[in-house]
């Protein structure tokens, strides 16, 4: 039950014949009229819970997209519904408008359609719907609240896909498929052609000229190279509770999976095959043996609802968790955090076993705090928190050579620019045949 | 676009079960209430109640001796107002007025009609302004002994006997009129004077203690209570009150307020009450959500700056920012990465054309003494960066 602000009004109101009665038994009197108005009106109001619920609504949206929600209700009863309904959905759901009017005649059907705008990725849920059912007076309401569960997945944006044209035209010269004379660095050997003026003359084959001669003149043979294809990728996530850290109001993990999909679009493009597993203490997501289109909707899906955790990444797993994947060499990426030597030790205690036998590539997120903070000396506590920010420097160049030494690749940005450096680096690792 | 499945069930209970799920604690209360007016009437009350008040059963009240009156066949008649005295004295001859004003309502005319209410009026612990107006000729002698004997003919004294408890004593200053004294302690201090003036017969007693329910039983007191007060066929106990003050000045704020004033503010309430509820009742429970931690990154920076700071570690400071500057000069001056501290001060020192020692003071020798030194000395650092910067530009 619950009551109108014409209620309130009409119990106000009660000041009028009050004052004109001018007797105590006056207020009695608007009570027991007032009582037996919002009375009457309950008893007439259509009830809220006999109405049947049903959902529409997508299954996933990208987050920082908006999709439309719809709830049908249907009043099944004798009586008008009228009054408000709200749509219970997680605050994070961001559900626009949040309560709206309602008014189902008898035996019909109404949809009600709430705007979504999640800011959080992960799945947003609707757990109930209140409906509030006034009476032909509007005075007082019956109000009940049913279970109808509603989820949408919120995807990872994807806000990195503005780099991938860019990085599928630098594929495409490494391919020799545009005109662009950029020579073939890759190590594979595809066929023999003719000499062309242009082509770099160490690439001459001489014993295939040799075996060509003829009386007709040299007739020189060149090899062709083209970027290698069906490597594979492996890539990592770190979710343990370094990954929860906020950089620039993204956590890392949000940077690691703007990252993955950027490589994953670009290797898949190029040919390789790209797995990915999230990793802490267990395996969070898992995609493997995906290709094309169908890689990037997985690795979307089994993104969304994974959230750091606090507890430690667990490094010993990883060589063993790699090698499930492919017992070939690969590119392995490894996207977590070289921040301290203290929270790294793990992780430099198992590369060697990666690096042996797979191409390495570390990812790390910088906080370009840090670098703006060694330049703020003004006074004196930022005198203080600049040297901080210097020996937070040191820390990580020193893990850095650490993982360097070890003969990984260290890739490390800010988190707008993690995702194209990340790319650029498998570009480079492709075109110098690393791969 | 899915529609998902209507799995409806109503979460809200029903009045029903509202009122089923109350019924315990409403019954629980009920019985509570219950047994709380089950004990209030059979226990009755022990504390509370008027000295002297012939309804109350407290060690100061007098509810013994009125029943024992009434159980005596003496119509025991309470007044609490001269008006209720006068109606219960109209018509009847033979009785007994016991006055009793320990808060002092009563002017001097209402207690001469008081005390000439009835043939036999019994006046307790009278203290001096009632003395002076009912009988001038006794006056107040303070505090009397706890013991005393009777020693005089009145015929209710003499039954008694002795009597006992705290009792005030009254002398007698003036002997024309005919007295009877009583219960004297000594130097013509008596608890009991009685005077006949005018055929009434005024009984002045300071025996107060005699005629309470704590002290009724012992000694003689019950004997000289039951034979003073019920001497006669009716007794008119009669304790002033408020009603007996005359009122008089201005009217007061409630009579002059209209009688609609107090409803209306009821209503005022009621509607705030009203408004409360319309305002406050909540659309639906709330629906729960996991937030995530938020765990800001540059954290451990701050915090590592704050402990620098609060150890005044101004060497270690420096020494951080120091090697900072080193390792960016070493780069700006083609430097390898594994070039030495001599190698970078040489290197800067031929860019810069300082003095060598001045750039090795700076960038590894002074100690800084106090945090204006360290301030300096990071300014020193960033205006060397600077320089180099500049110089090595092409």
């Amino acid at each position: 039950m619950a009551v109108s602000g014409r209620f309130v009004a009409l119990v106000v109101f009660g000041v009028a014949p009050i004052v004109l009665i001018g007797q105590p038994w006056a207020l009695l009197a608007w009570l027991l009229l007032v009582a037996a108005l919002a009375t009457l009106d309950l008893l007439l109001a259509g009830s809220p819970r006999a109405v049947r619920l049903s959902r529409e609504l997508p299954a996933r949206v990208r987050l920082g997209e908006s999709v439309a929600s719809i709830l049908l209700i249907a009043n099944p009863g004798r009586r008008r519904v009228r009054g408000m309904v709200r749509d219970g959905w997680s605050p994070s759901a961001v559900a626009e408008p949040g309560r709206a009017p309602l008014d189902i005649p008898a035996g019909e059907q109404r949809t009600i359609t709430t705007t979504l705008t999640p800011f959080r990725r992960g799945e947003r849920r609707a757990a109930h719907v209140t409906i509030r059912s006034f009476g032909p007076l509007g005075l007082t309401a019956r109000q009940a609240t049913m279970i109808a569960p509603g989820t949408i997945t919120v995807l990872p944006p994807f806000n990195s896909r503005k780099h991938l044209p860019s990085r599928l035209a630098r594929l495409r010269e490494l391919d020799g498929a545009t005109s662009v004379m950029v020579r073939g660095q890759g190590t594979e050997f595809d066929s023999l052609r003719d000499y062309v003026r242009g082509d770099d003359v160490r690439s001459i084959d001489w014993r295939a000229t040799a075996r060509r001669a003829t009386a007709s003149g040299p007739g020189l043979v060149v090899r062709t190279w083209r970027p290698e294809r069906d490597r594979r990728v492996v890539i990592v996530i770190d979710s343990g509770r370094t990954s929860a850290a906020r950089i620039d109001n993204e956590p890392r993990i949000d940077t690691a999976f703007e990252s993955a999909l950027l490589l994953a679009a670009l290797a898949s493009s190029a040919g390789d095959r790209v797995d990915m597993v999230i990793y802490d203490r267990r395996v969070r997501a898992r995609v493997q043996g995906a290709t094309g289109a169908e890689l990037l909707s997985r690795m979307v899906s089994s993104m969304a609802p994974v959230d750091p955790e606090l507890i430690e990444m667990d490094w010993t797993a990883v060589p063993a968790l790699v090698r499930s994947i492919t017992s070939n060499h690969a590119l392995v990426v490894l996207a977590t955090t070289i921040d301290a030597p203290g929270t790294s030790r793990g992780l430099l205690a198992v590369l060697p076993q990666l690096t042996r036998k797979h191409m390495v590539v570390v990812a790390s997120v910088t906080d370009p705090t840090v670098l703006d903070a060694t330049q703020q000396r003004s006074n004196r506590d930022d005198v203080y928190r600049a040297a901080a920010a210097e020996r937070a420097l040191l820390d990580q160049s020193r893990v850095a050579a650490a993982v360097r030494q070890l003969g990984a690749e260290v890739v490390t940005a800010a988190p707008q620019d993690l995702p194209p450096a990340l790319a650029d680096a498998y570009i480079a690792l492709k075109a110098a045949g690393r791969l | 676009m899915t529609t998902q499945a209507p799995s409806q069930s109503v979460l809200t209970p029903t009045v029903g079960r509202v009122a089923k799920r109350a019924l315990f604690w409403v019954a629980v209360a009920a019985f509570a209430i219950l047994i709380a007016i089950v004990a209030l009437a059979t226990a009755g009350s022990t504390a509370g109640g008027a000295p002297l008040d012939p309804e109350s059963a407290a060690p100061g009240g007098s509810m013994a001796v009125a029943e024992v009156l009434r159980q005596q066949g003496v119509d025991v008649v309470v007044a609490s107002s001269l008006v209720e005295a006068r109606n219960a004295v109209a018509g009847v001859d033979d009785t007994t007025v016991l006055l009793y004003d320990p808060d002092g309502y009563l002017d001097d005319d209402q207690l001469r009609e008081a005390a000439t209410l009835a043939r036999s009026v019994v006046v307790v612990d009278a203290n001096f302004t009632q003395l002076q107006a009912i009988a001038p000729n006794i006056a107040q002698a303070g505090d009397a002994d706890t013991e005393l004997t009777a020693g005089c003919d009145v015929p209710a004294a003499a039954r008694a006997g002795s009597v006992s408890g705290e009792a005030v004593g009254y002398r007698v200053i003036d002997d024309s009129v005919g007295t009877a004294t009583c219960f004297g302690s000594g130097d013509d201090v008596f608890s009991l004077v009685q005077v006949n003036r005018d055929g009434v017969e005024l009984t002045v007693l300071g025996l107060t203690a005699a005629l309470t329910n704590e002290r009724v039983i012992d000694s003689g007191n019950a004997a000289l209570a039951l034979n003073l007060l019920g001497a006669k066929s009716t007794l008119v106990w009669y304790i002033p009150t408020l009603a007996d003050v005359p009122d008089a000045g201005p009217a007061t704020l409630g009579e002059l307020t209209p009688p609609w004033v107090t409803p209306v503010l009821l209503l005022l309430a009621l509607t705030f009450v009203a408004a409360a509820v319309w305002r406050g009742r909540r659309f639906g429970p709330l629906v729960i959500e996991n937030l995530p931690v938020i765990v800001r990154s540059s954290e451990t920076m701050l915090g590592r700056a704050r402990l620098y700071e609060r150890s005044s570690s101004r060497l270690r400071a420096l020494d951080a920012l120091r090697m900072g500057a080193i390792q960016r000069l070493a780069v700006l001056c083609g430097q390898p990465r594994s070039a030495s501290v001599d190698e970078v001060v040489s290197a800067v020192a031929g860019v810069t054309g300082a003095q060598r020692h001045v750039i090795r003071d700076l960038l590894v020798d002074t100690i800084p003494g106090t945090d204006a030194d360290l301030v300096t000395l990071s300014d020193a650092l960033l205006v060397l960066e600077r320089d180099v910067a500049v110089a090595v530009r092409p």
